[in-house]
């Protein structure tokens, strides 16, 4: 036995096996995978990847955008991370535990250095949430805002210290708020970190350049403690390049092998071009409108009901999105643990709305604003509805704004309705709580809800632990948005990414993020 | 130089004809066109042009003919209400600066220095933030970019004409300074202002297209030729037509209006 | 001369003032400001009114402008709210590929205008002079957007001969540089070359109209050596004149272009800080591109008035 377990068996050792197995299981959830089992990873290459905008700053307590994240997430590394059904893995963090709902111990990987050299312990651990919370700059302040303080136990664990009981704390870690940076760094660069992260992180790549408008480069990082697998690309290098039609083309042409997102218009035609490979990722993200409660018309409630009640979502979703997502039911998407398939989302009743408009008082239908992005696919989504409500008596007028008068208009509520689109989060909660938690002044709320008993359950569901009781929650959550509409739920769509087909070994997680530690070039 | 008039007088016409034409399809848009601009067919989406649709659907089955008629009205309007702007706007301007000299006529010209010194696209984006979306935001932000040309046009006008002798004989009489604009400077100052105005028809619409085209202008589910290009950009390779279609259309107008512009120049001003 | 130019210098500044006085009115009147959107998916409401506070952006609106303008004053343009980096330094980067474009779009259109233009006006009135005419209204009424999507259809996916997006410096890589600015040069030379078309056209019928032509040719020299020796010359101050002021607009103004090909250019610079609201970067860029205008009408003036020793001002 011992002499013979450690010879390999042909070409596959027993590593390749592992590796297939688990590349088998991803395959199984999502699309169409490329797997790495026939042939073996080989090192070397420049990944080129194409994104829609610009990276507005390296340092992940700052950072507020999307794009960033992307980047985070080859370079940084959270305590702990996101498996493709959304559960929760080790990473920074070996393990952990709850000894009590207040209370969140962790005991952290050893063996693992930044990138300048420096070793990741306990204390550089708490530096990073201390930072987090008194930076002043910091936007992970609202992310940890449920942490107390954090003491370092000893060298290698630290126990977090909560104000109140936060389910929802694990997943967020999985992000931004539990990414590592080197504390050396933030002492030496300051608010050069935000140029410049050479040295900040732990992850398989390194930060090499950033040249604003043109390109961003990180390399493999060969002293990185994870063994098993990559990073084998040499490099990989992100360039903005924010016209759709222009970023696709560039992926035709071989100029770029990777680009994030494939307008749903485009899909059918590349799904059928052989150069090219295109994963489809069901997201996290939730596209709606939000109805402004503290005004008319729709704070009258069967007018609000009138409206959801003449839109056809299905007629949406094909016409609009060609399919690339489904119909909502609610905030939580279908790849969360928390939907619920038994709940319907609202279906045409063109009677139906005819009978709340009367409810509400106004038989002969109403008048309305309609605000939102001046995009395609906004603009076409609209165009749509306003026909959709049109046939039952409602008369909605388009305005379209750019993303800075979207903000200020949603945050002021000077709006009827107004679209909104959120990237989503792991959590339910992420989905869920900043939206319809009654919250005085400026927030996310930007319907103005303000009802006891969806408070009181938002409040239950980051109280409660098991996954299972929150998960009834969230479902009595979904029924009663679906008759208070703060807002209306338009599709979850699928994030359809797209590759050269010398890509290999991409395995898509829902969280959108693109992680290239395991990925190399035929 | 007699052929060269005559060469160009040929064209002319042509030019005339495509403004006709361009009016009527406008004024009849109700009749012409097929089908209701605004009609949605998501089942008969990116349709080939056929029989049904002469230039095929767009992206939400609406037919592209129909919208491109329609779109008509929205060209011609922006191209000659932002016009007659900047020409009136600007001619008040240039009198007001030619006539009253001095301060007045300081303080004018380096205004209409300060907007010729902006890029007019980036002029255009701010006043439509500011102005809100819309045709008249566009009307209006045209009109800005184009009235120091005809300020400064107007104010050489003005110059030159209260320096001939009749005025000098007016004012010797002693006609009121209103009365003299009114009678003989503006009568005299128009033609090269009527040039201008009608060489700047074609390119207010042309402008108008880009702003569209960046997403300024007439609102949704109203379509400007520009905001229809922008819209079937992303389906160039599938469905081309939705480009073409208000493509060619902007083009033969622009064109038959340049020519229009230009044997208007040629009849009202021998010298060139 | 000398005192010409002063007198010219010194009117530039209050033009400059009303520039930037419109800028700053324009944008404090725009709906939404800079921190909402840096700080899209946050809604730390005091992260947000502390950043705006060192910012200064809770002083009312002629306080912040004449702040600016004492920082202008001393010569510094500010930092740009989103990246944090001098304007300077935003400008400066994006500069070069601004002007590249710009002048390979020159070269283009004078590669396309020159024979063009020449030949039209030698052969007045034959099928070549309508042909070249043609081309000239062709290149005017185009729209620039159109023909940039035809370009990209046709030799960046069809044909794949020119990459379609994206910029490599050609002072760098003189091969792929040149290769990504290509296309759009050529979208933006054609329309340029068929304003010198026209202008070089009739300004060369004008000159062959002229007495020393006919004298010209009364002595015998051939239509070619009349043209080149004599006509061409004098032909070309109208068009240095076009030239000039369209260097001038080209920089601020290829938005569209430098948008569809995806080029770090200043006209993007401006756009993209207009939608993020970033007011230092908006109000500084403009006041370069002002003043750059400015300037370059101001060269084109003296140039004129040194080339041709007929005009002088008053």
């Amino acid at each position: 036995m011992a002499a013979t377990a450690s010879e390999p068996t042909g070409d596959f050792t027993r590593r390749d096996f592992m590796k297939a197995c688990a590349a088998a299981s991803a395959v199984s959830v999502v699309g169409r995978v490329r797997r790495a089992t026939a042939e073996a990873p080989k090192k070397g290459g420049t990944l080129r990847v194409g994104f829609y905008i610009e990276a507005a700053t390296m340092d992940p307590h700052l950072s507020g955008s999307k794009v960033d994240r992307q980047i985070y997430h080859n370079i940084f590394e959270p305590l702990v991370t996101l498996d493709v059904k959304l559960g929760i893995k080790p990473g920074l963090a070996e393990s952990w535990q709850q000894p009590d709902s207040k209370t969140l111990v962790f005991k952290l990987r050893r063996g693992v250095k930044f990138h300048d050299g420096t070793d990741f312990n306990a204390e550089a651990a708490r530096f990073n949430f201390d930072r987090m919370k008194t930076e002043p700059k910091s936007v992970r302040k609202g992310e940890v805002a449920s942490i107390d303080s954090v003491d370092v136990l000893d060298s290698y664990a630290i126990k977090l210290n909560l104000k109140r009981p936060d389910a929802a704390l694990l997943a967020t870690l999985t992000d931004r708020a539990g990414m590592m940076i080197s504390p050396k760094v933030v002492q030496e660069r300051g608010a050069e970190l935000g140029r410049n992260a050479r040295g900040a992180g732990t992850g398989p790549f390194e930060f090499v350049e950033w040249i604003k408008d043109d390109h961003l480069l990180i390399k493999r990082n060969e002293s990185y403690w994870n063994k098993e697998g990559g990073p084998y690309l040499d490099r990989i290098r992100y360039r903005p390049i924010p016209d759709d039609t222009v970023k696709l083309q560039s992926l035709q042409a071989g100029e770029i092998d990777v680009i994030d997102y494939v307008q749903p218009r485009d899909v059918a035609a590349v799904k059928a071009d052989r150069n090219v490979a295109v994963v489809d990722v069901p997201s996290l993200a939730d596209f709606a409108y939000q109805l402004n409660h503290t005004r008319p018309p729709f704070n009258n409630k069967a007018l609000r009901q009138a409206l959801a009640h003449s839109l056809d979502l299905e007629q949406i979703v094909k016409g609009v999105w060609l399919n690339v997502g489904r119909p909502a039911n609610g905030p939580i998407p279908p790849t969360s643990w928390a939907y619920d398939k038994s709940i319907a989302p609202i279906k045409r009743d063109l009677a139906k709305a005819r009978a709340k408009l009367a409810e509400g008082g106004q038989s002969g239908g109403f008048t309305f604003t309609m605000t939102t992005n001046n995009l395609p696919i906004n603009i076409q989504e609209a165009e749509v509805i306003q026909a959709q409500v049109r046939e039952a008596s409602i008369t909605m007028k388009i305005k379209l704004v750019d993303a800075a008068t979207l903000l200020s208009d949603g945050n002021s509520r000077n709006f009827d309705m107004i679209s909104y689109q959120w990237s989503g989060r792991p959590d339910p909660d992420g989905n869920t709580y900043q939206f319809f938690r009654t919250t005085p002044g400026t927030s996310l709320n930007w319907s103005g809800i303000s009802n006891p008993q969806i408070d009181s359950l938002l409040d239950r569901t980051r109280e409660v632990s098991s996954q299972a009781e929150r998960k009834k929650l969230y479902g009595e959550l979904t029924r009663l948005l679906q008759d208070e509409l703060p807002m209306v739920f338009i599709v979850h769509p699928v994030e359809p990414k797209a590759f050269s087909p010398r890509v290999q070994g991409y395995e898509p997680i829902p969280d959108g993020m693109m992680r290239f530690k395991d990925v190399w070039l035929r | 130089m007699v052929l060269h008039r005559a060469a160009r007088a040929r064209l002319a016409p042509f030019g005339a004809a495509v403004l006709v034409a361009a009016v009527l399809v406008a004024l009849g848009a109700p009749l012409l066109a097929p089908y209701d601009p605004l009609e949605q067919n998501l089942g008969l989406a990116l349709a080939r042009p056929g029989r049904a649709h002469l230039l095929g659907t767009d992206n939400i089955g609406r037919d592209v003919m129909s919208r491109v008629i329609w779109g008509t009205r929205v060209s011609l309007v922006a191209g000659f209400a932002s016009v007659a702007v900047a020409a009136v706007t600007g001619s008040l301007l240039g009198v007001l600066a030619g006539y009253a000299g001095g301060r007045a006529d300081g303080l004018v010209m380096r205004a209409m220095d300060a907007v010729l010194s902006f890029p007019p696209l980036v002029l255009a984006l701010a006043l439509g933030a500011v102005l809100g979306a819309g045709l008249g935001g566009v009307l209006i932000a045209l009109g800005v970019v184009y009235t120091p040309t005809f300020a400064r046009l107007m104010r050489g006008q003005v110059l030159a004409i209260t320096a001939r002798e009749y005025v000098d004989a007016a004012r010797a009489l002693g006609a009121p300074g209103w009365r003299i604009a009114w009678h003989h400077v503006l009568p005299n100052a128009a033609p090269p202002i009527v040039v201008q105005a009608s060489l700047s028809v074609a390119f207010a619409i042309l402008a108008e297209a880009s702003l569209s085209f960046l997403g300024l202008g007439i609102q949704p589910p109203g379509a400007s030729w520009g905001s229809m290009i922008n819209a079937g950009r992303g389906y160039l390779q599938q469905a081309p037509w939705i480009v073409f279609g208000p493509g060619a259309a902007l083009f033969v107008t622009v064109v038959g209006l340049n020519f229009v512009g230009d044997a208007i120049r040629d009849a009202l001003d021998p010298r060139l | 001369m000398g005192r010409l130019v002063l007198h010219r210098l010194a009117a530039t500044v209050p033009v400059l003032l009303l520039v930037t006085a419109g800028v700053f009115a324009l944008l404090h009147l725009t709906p939404g400001d800079p921190i909402d959107a840096m700080m899209a998916e946050s809604v730390d409401a005091e992260a947000k009114a502390s950043l705006r506070k060192e910012l200064g952006l809770d002083r009312p609106i002629h306080e912040q402008y004449a702040a600016w303008m004492r920082r202008l004053l001393r010569g510094d343009l500010g930092r740009s709210i989103r990246n944090g980096e001098p304007v300077i330094e935003n400008v400066s980067r994006r500069i070069r590929p601004s002007l590249e474009l710009a002048l390979l779009a020159m070269a283009v259109s004078l590669l396309i205008a020159f024979p063009v233009g020449i030949v039209s006006a030698a052969r007045r009135n034959t099928a070549v002079d309508r042909a070249g005419t043609s081309f000239a209204l062709f290149g005017i009424c185009m729209p620039n957007f159109l023909l940039a999507l035809l370009l990209i259809f046709l030799f960046g996916v069809t044909l794949r001969w020119l990459p379609i997006s994206g910029y490599t410096d050609p002072v760098e890589e003189p091969l792929n540089g040149l290769r990504s600015l290509l296309l759009p040069a050529v979208t933006l030379g054609l329309a340029l070359a068929a304003v010198i078309t026209r202008t070089l056209r009739s300004s060369m019928l004008e000159a062959l109209g002229e007495d020393y032509v006919r004298t010209a040719r009364a002595k015998g020299l051939s239509e070619w050596r009349v043209i080149r020796g004599h006509v061409l010359k004098n032909a070309l101050i109208p068009v240095v004149t076009v030239l000039g002021l369209q260097l001038g607009t080209l920089i601020g103004g290829a938005v569209i272009t430098e948008y569809v090909f995806a080029l770090p250019g200043v006209g993007r610079l401006v756009v993209e800080a207009v939608f993020a609201r970033d007011y230092p970067l908006v109000q500084g860029v403009i006041l370069l591109i002002a003043l750059g205008f400015i300037l370059s009408n101001l060269l084109v003036d003296l140039l004129y008035g040194w080339i041709d020793p007929r005009i002088r001002y008053r």
